[in-house]
């Protein structure tokens, strides 16, 4: 039931022109639902219980701020969520989250594995390759003589 | 450069326990290993003792990491086009990684357990069909190899021969301890320590065996690569 024309429209109808355009180019399909909650990167958390409109499984889901997005930029209390670890969003029990979270933590951090803020290890060794130094000769040698 | 160095490794001298949590910060650390000079001077002024670390209680103030990867680039890490012909050039670039992204044919190179897993990611629950990903049996036909196993010096040779027959452009996805490294069996006398002595490697997916999660993981983080690609540019500026 879930994929029917009438939800489409529906939800068409329900999200706006701007949502139904960012929609089908982030998800593929018209998704409406209630929005439950913002992360402090901006991504938006989506919830449609309704088994009429979403089928089991497809009702809660995440809008990514950035285009070059990946799972990893999901904070761990949202993805507890999201995959139905939690019932309620963290937004809803955020100081219980804040104090079972140990203090030595850092902050959430996306996979930059490839990228310019890759982890590397710090080294004390001596590298073994170095990039090119180019060396111009002097013009005038033995064979330009003869 | 130097002076950077000469700096970072008098706070290493004297092992405070400040110093050594200021070299764990991602900035403190890129700057000495790779980036030019030009880059890495604001970074390296940022790398000094006195900026809030990653644990710093004010959220604002922290970075993700993200900032490094976006500076001075229009996508992560990619450069920022210098002048007309290269944005041109650019953007025929994108459209090749793309193309090249949303069908990435793997050879499968199955050897072992691993070779369990892979088949699970193209099973219905991970489905790698979704992203265009579908196994070849002929390394002609493919742009991939998953090397998924122990990597035995008998095999070693048809491995490498599998990857000559593969068309440019190819990339290698190492599956598994064993491919990675030698894994259980790196004290064999049999086994090769790493199928990345055998050809250039340019995933590794770490787990014995990985979970089929963890190989399409490594499969977008391949996207990701193939993303970077400019070969377009690079031709031009030669």
């Amino acid at each position: 039931m879930s994929n029917s024309l009438w939800r489409y429209v529906k939800n068409v109808q329900a999200m706006g022109f701007k949502q139904y355009i960012r929609a089908m180019w982030y998800i593929g399909d018209a998704k409406h639902g209630k929005l439950m909650g913002e992360d402090q990167f901006g991504n938006k958390y989506y919830e449609n219980l309704n088994p009429e409109q979403e089928t089991p499984g497809r009702q809660r889901w995440i809008d990514f701020t950035q285009h070059d997005f990946n799972a990893s930029q999901v904070p761990p209390e949202w993805h507890a969520w999201l995959n139905h670890i939690r019932k309620d969003p963290p937004s809803s029990d955020f100081h219980l989250i804040q104090a079972s979270r140990p203090k030595w933590i850092g902050p959430w951090r996306e996979n930059l594995t490839g990228t310019r803020g890759a982890f590397k290890t710090y080294s004390t060794t001596k590298p073994k390759f170095f990039p090119w130094e180019p060396k111009v000769g002097q013009r005038g040698g033995p064979s330009a003589s003869a | 450069m130097s002076v950077l160095r000469t700096a970072m490794l008098s706070r290493i001298a004297r092992p405070t326990a400040r110093s050594i949590t200021s070299t764990v910060g991602v900035h403190g650390v890129r700057t000495i290993q790779t980036t030019p000079v030009a880059a890495a001077t604001p970074q390296g002024v940022q790398s000094q003792p006195r900026t809030p670390m990653p644990s710093d209680p004010n959220p604002s103030k922290t970075t993700t990491g993200i900032e490094l990867a976006n500076q001075g680039s229009n996508q992560l890490s990619l450069e920022t086009p210098r002048n007309a012909a290269e944005y041109v050039l650019s953007t025929f670039d994108k459209i090749a990684n793309w193309a090249r992204q949303g069908s990435m044919w793997p050879m499968t190179f199955g050897l072992a357990c691993c070779a369990v897993e892979m088949m699970h990611m193209a099973a219905a629950r991970y489905d790698q069909d979704r992203l265009g990903i579908v196994f070849r049996a002929s390394p002609r036909q493919s742009d991939i190899m998953i090397v998924a196993g122990t990597l035995t010096n008998k095999m070693a040779p048809a491995l490498r021969k599998v990857y000559d027959q593969m068309p440019e452009p190819r990339w290698v996805i190492s599956m598994g301890s064993c491919a990675n490294g030698g894994g259980y069996y790196h004290y064999s006398y049999s086994v090769v320590r790493g199928c990345d002595r055998i050809v250039p490697v340019d995933i590794y997916v770490p787990g014995c065996p990985p979970t089929a999660e963890a190989l399409l993981y490594g499969m977008l983080q391949l996207q990701r690569k193939m993303r970077k690609s400019r070969k377009g540019v690079l031709w031009y500026r030669r």
